[in-house]
């Protein structure tokens, strides 16, 4: 890596599921400002692995130091998840808006009952995020209303109103076709070129040589290989 | 268009209705004397529940029925030369078996006009009067005192629904009195010794004959408005009718009924004296349309109101209750969730008329008495609150953990989660549902009459057999819960349409 602070810290960790192991003895460093890849065949792990980062999932073995705070292995305790999620992000690959719920109130829900804000301060936050990924003019909208594409672009906006340390991306252009994913790419690119901490699990390898990223690839649970970009995706 | 096929399918319900309680002198399969006697049985009504000194089932042996009315319908039957067979049958509903399964009604109905007019009185049998009661320990020492209220209010009074005592009450719109109608005599007075109610009046043999048994009662002041006891037939049974006044004359006449009295410790003599006496009570006139309507009308509005209060308070309550059971059984803590797996199974596996009985009569013995309107609301509430928790944990399980996840990782909290992002989405689901229960309620309502609440169908069926005119009652009742009901569906159409409008493509 390159010398900065870590904000992630994967400390050997292992988790298994009904005996079989899903993830094994896992050691991992985040930079601060820094752009992971993870990569993989599917059911490789790469996914559970990202939702042990944030708690969604509990491991077995090992510990995880993210953004100031440490998840250790079994159940973690509710007000140590809420602190955790407060400072890291997540975004799914089916988006996961809430349909009840306008694009603006899907954005500022968050800033309104997590951190308290005024409704007037979360709003102007809202608006200026969605303006940031292009749907400001979709503020009043419906989230079924959207294109795949534009549902996942609230979501960005939707993560980034608690202003997280990290933001963690779940496969977020599989299940977009190819013009929506560039759509998508581009802001999480234009997020990567502001320094926002981010880890990526994902197929798209144009993507990670965009955001000039540090790849992991996981195979069976283990890491196998871990390094720049270049070096990883070298033509063979 | 539909909506004109629905009222005249209401309409036609409420013909249905008529047809299936009324009595239609044309098409009934009462029996004549002489069918009575082919049969050989003579059929008599009446209502065993807390039903002594009339009848009652024997202590010793349930399956038997005991009773001065039994030995009565015994000895009637013999004069008529067939046995005795007796018929079960709600005490205020009773007339309404005349002419479908029974010959005659025979249990301490008093002879009053309107019965005169709607139905054939025999010669009177037996002379009553009401008398007051209250506990030992109240400071009632009159029925004067009556008039004036009492220190806690206007006097709780109940009485047996249907009844002369009721009727005396209501028309004495001089009294400080609340009239509160029970099913049976013995309600009353167990709500009187609890202390829910202040006074309690019935016909003076059913307080002697129960005097033992609640010895913390007693007789306030002397009996007053007395009347006589008759034995209902059918119209269309003229024969029948007179046979049984002739084998009661032969029965005055020759001391058999004096002896029967004496039996059962009523007084024989002075009975046989005053049976004798007895004047005939013309029949009251029928009344028109237009009086029929003025009479009713505001009544049946009235306890349409109550119909329509005790389910918009009960429901949402119901719902409450409901939805945090669910949640609950879903997210609360594992050591709650056998208990209210409990409490649904326990709610759902006792019907709802037991739920309110227990609430409003078993209650007040351990201290708890409930005014009738709070125990039905909290009846109502209970009971379907187990239904709304099935209804909303199906609708939260249908909720994607999708939803559940992206909610927790914005840093909510498990209940922030719950209250913005999956109930709201469950609450769209369960809609239809939700809906139905509500009209289900509203309909359920009627069950309430058990505990003194009278509500539109009970009201209804206090006014037809009072008035006898079932038919043109039963059609106002079906129009007015109609016209309760439809606008309730189609706000809950509307509820349901805009919901999903929102949730989806706008």
């Amino acid at each position: 890596m390159n010398g900065s602070r870590a904000v992630i810290t994967v400390e050997a960790l292992s988790k298994s599921r009904t005996g079989v192991p899903v993830l094994a003895n896992i050691c991992l460093t985040v930079a601060e400002g820094s752009v992971t890849v993870v990569v993989g065949s599917s059911g490789s792990g790469k996914s559970t692995l990202l939702r042990c980062l944030n708690g969604l999932e509990t491991f077995d073995f090992g510990a995880v130091a993210i953004a100031g705070h440490r998840l250790s292995a079994g159940p973690h305790a509710p007000q140590l998840l809420e602190h955790v999620r407060r400072d890291v992000g997540m975004l799914f690959q089916q988006f996961n808006l809430f349909p009840h719920l306008s694009v603006i109130e899907n954005v500022v829900l968050a800033p309104r009952v997590v951190l308290r804000l005024t409704a007037e301060e979360s709003r102007a936050r809202g608006l200026a995020l969605l303006d940031r990924v292009g749907l400001r003019a979709f503020a009043e909208a419906r989230p079924a209303t959207l294109s795949g594409g534009q549902q996942q672009r609230v979501a960005i906006a939707r993560a980034l109103a608690i202003q997280p340390r990290v933001v963690l991306f779940d496969e977020p252009t599989s299940a977009l076709d190819p013009a929506m994913s560039a759509d998508v790419l581009d802001v999480i690119v234009d997020l990567a070129g502001s320094g926002q901490t981010m880890v990526v699990v994902t197929h798209d390898h144009d993507f990670a040589r965009k955001a000039a990223a540090w790849v992991v690839q996981i195979d069976a649970g283990k890491i196998v290989r871990q390094g720049l970009v270049d070096e990883i995706f070298q033509p063979t | 268009m539909s909506r004109w096929i629905r009222l005249f399918l209401l309409v036609l319900t409420g013909l249905t209705a008529c047809d299936f309680v009324g009595t239609w002198p044309q098409a009934s399969a009462a029996a004549d004397l002489e069918a009575v006697r082919d049969r050989g049985e003579l059929v008599w009504g009446a209502d065993q529940e807390g039903g002594g000194p009339h009848v009652f089932p024997d202590p010793d042996n349930p399956v038997m029925l005991r009773g001065f009315e039994v030995d009565l319908a015994a000895m009637l039957a013999e004069e008529l030369g067939v046995l005795a067979r007796f018929q079960q049958g709600q005490w205020d509903r009773l007339p309404l078996l005349l002419g479908r399964s029974t010959d005659c009604i025979l249990n301490g109905i008093e002879l009053t006009a309107q019965r005169n007019r709607d139905y054939r009185c025999s010669r009177p049998y037996y002379a009553y009067a009401l008398q007051l009661l209250a506990r030992r320990d109240s400071p009632l020492a009159a029925f004067e005192q009556l008039l004036t209220t009492a220190p806690r209010g206007r006097w709780q009074v109940g009485v047996l629904t249907g009844s002369a005592a009721e009727i005396f009450m209501r028309s004495r719109h001089d009294l400080a009195v609340d009239v509160i109608g029970y099913d049976g005599t013995i309600d009353s007075m167990e709500q009187l010794k609890t202390g829910v109610l202040d006074a309690a009046v019935m016909d003076d043999c059913i307080f002697t004959f129960y005097a033992d048994r609640f010895a913390e009662l007693r007789a306030v002041g002397r009996p007053f408005a007395g009347g006589f006891y008759t034995i209902l037939t059918a119209h269309n049974t003229p024969q029948l009718a007179v046979a049984i006044d002739a084998g009661l004359g032969r029965m005055i006449a020759d001391g058999r009924l004096q002896t029967l009295y004496d039996r059962w410790d009523m007084a024989g003599r002075q009975q046989i004296l005053m049976l004798r006496d007895a004047a005939e009570i013309p029949a009251s006139k029928p009344q028109s349309i237009w009086a029929l309507c003025r009479e009713t009308v505001p009544l049946l509005l009235e306890s349409a109101a109550m119909t329509l209060f005790l389910s918009c308070i009960s429901f949402p309550l119901a719902i409450l209750v409901g939805l945090s059971v669910a949640i609950g059984r879903l997210h609360g803590p594992v050591s709650l969730r056998p208990l209210l797996v409990g409490y649904v199974e326990l709610v759902r596996g006792t019907p709802l008329m037991l739920q309110l009985y227990a609430i409003f009569f078993l209650l007040p013995q351990i201290g708890l008495a409930l005014p009738a309107i709070v125990a039905a609301i909290l009846g109502l509430a209970l009971n379907y609150s187990a239904y709304e928790s099935e209804i909303y944990r199906a609708g939260l399980k249908a909720v994607s953990l999708g939803q559940f996840e992206a909610a927790l990782s914005l840093g909510m909290t498990k209940w922030q989660a719950l209250r913005y992002v999956l109930v709201p989405q469950a609450v769209r689901i369960v809609m239809p549902a939700v809906t139905n229960d509500f009209i289900a309620m509203f309909k359920d309502t009627s069950v309430c009459s058990v505990i003194t609440v009278i509500e539109l169908t009970k009201r209804y069926s206090v006014l037809a057999l009072s008035t006898g005119r079932i038919m043109e009652l039963a059609l106002a009742t079906a129009i007015l819960y109609g016209a309760m009901s439809w606008p309730l569906s189609l706000l809950s159409h509307w509820f349901e349409h805009r919901l999903a409008r929102s949730a989806s493509a706008r």
